[in-house]
């Protein structure tokens, strides 16, 4: 069986949809019996969340000409 | 995402004004977005997606149409960027954060201090903060690295072709990048491993 160490780094580096199948399988079944990793799978999603949330008040902040202030711009 | 045709590459050279418009509207936000993610103010994140479609638009003539658009100009805005930093950019070999996360597991390679469930009364705005707060904690190779990869949703393999690193390489910078994050965050009571 994988060790938590292994299991949550995979998780952590976004390496594990490019991993092997069987190293998928095993990261899975792992999961399934240790509610640690699901608690550290649970935190890494929760600052992805945080960080997509903070991200969209920066779509906000442009104004709506600034797509056309920029065209403007660049055509000078 | 989208490669360049010969013809739209054509009506770009000759400085077509909806040629531009197109790749103006899709692209400037993502990269004002992304700009602001790496901890620019707001008018340097205005004046840097400025700068990325000039340079994008002095460069035509060497950009083949091969790479995928979003690429490129998430390449030039990178390049902007670091000179902007100028030496801060520096990617450590030896990051004391990878001592630390492995400190978290005994030799087995089982958690020592067992993570706990995010805490879901924290409010969307406290938590805005606090990884507000958080990623200015960041190197900036960390920061560029979770903003591509965790908030604009790019691939490893795009992440590392705009930034010239290897895939693997991206994933330790993406690693380190949330380990800082989750342990300042530790530090806010908002995700704790006590």
């Amino acid at each position: 069986m994988m060790t938590c160490q292994e299991v949550s780094t995979l998780m952590s580096t976004g390496d594990l949809p490019r991993a092997s199948l069987t190293c998928r399988l095993g990261v899975g079944f792992h999961l399934a019996m240790c509610r640690h990793c699901r608690a550290f799978r649970r935190q890494l999603e929760a600052i992805g969340r945080a960080a997509r949330a903070l991200s969209a008040t920066f779509d906000a902040e442009p104004p709506t000409a600034f797509e056309a202030d920029m065209i403007q711009r660049l055509l000078r | 995402m989208a490669h360049l045709g010969e013809r739209v590459l054509a009506r770009l050279r000759r400085r077509d004004p909806d040629a531009l418009r197109e790749i103006v509207d899709e692209h400037a936000r993502p990269l004002y977005r992304a700009a602001r993610g790496m901890g620019f103010t707001i008018d340097e994140a205005e004046d840097l997606t400025q700068d990325v479609f000039v340079t994008f638009i002095e460069s035509l003539e060497r950009f083949e149409g091969r790479a995928q658009i979003g690429t490129w100009l998430f390449g030039i805005l990178h390049h902007k960027a670091q000179e902007r930093w100028r030496s801060r950019a520096r990617d450590e070999l030896n990051d004391p954060i990878d001592t630390a996360f492995a400190a978290q597991f005994d030799t087995r390679g089982k958690w020592i201090r067992p993570p706990t469930m995010p805490d879901r009364a924290v409010s969307a705005r406290e938590a805005r903060e606090a990884i507000r707060d958080c990623l200015e904690g960041l190197p900036p190779l960390q920061r560029e690295v979770f903003q591509l990869r965790q908030v604009e949703d790019r691939s490893a393999a795009d992440v590392g072709n705009v930034l010239a690193q290897t895939v693997t390489h991206i994933g330790v910078l993406l690693h380190r990048a949330r380990m800082r994050l989750r342990a300042c965050l530790e530090g806010k009571g908002w995700t704790n491993s006590s």
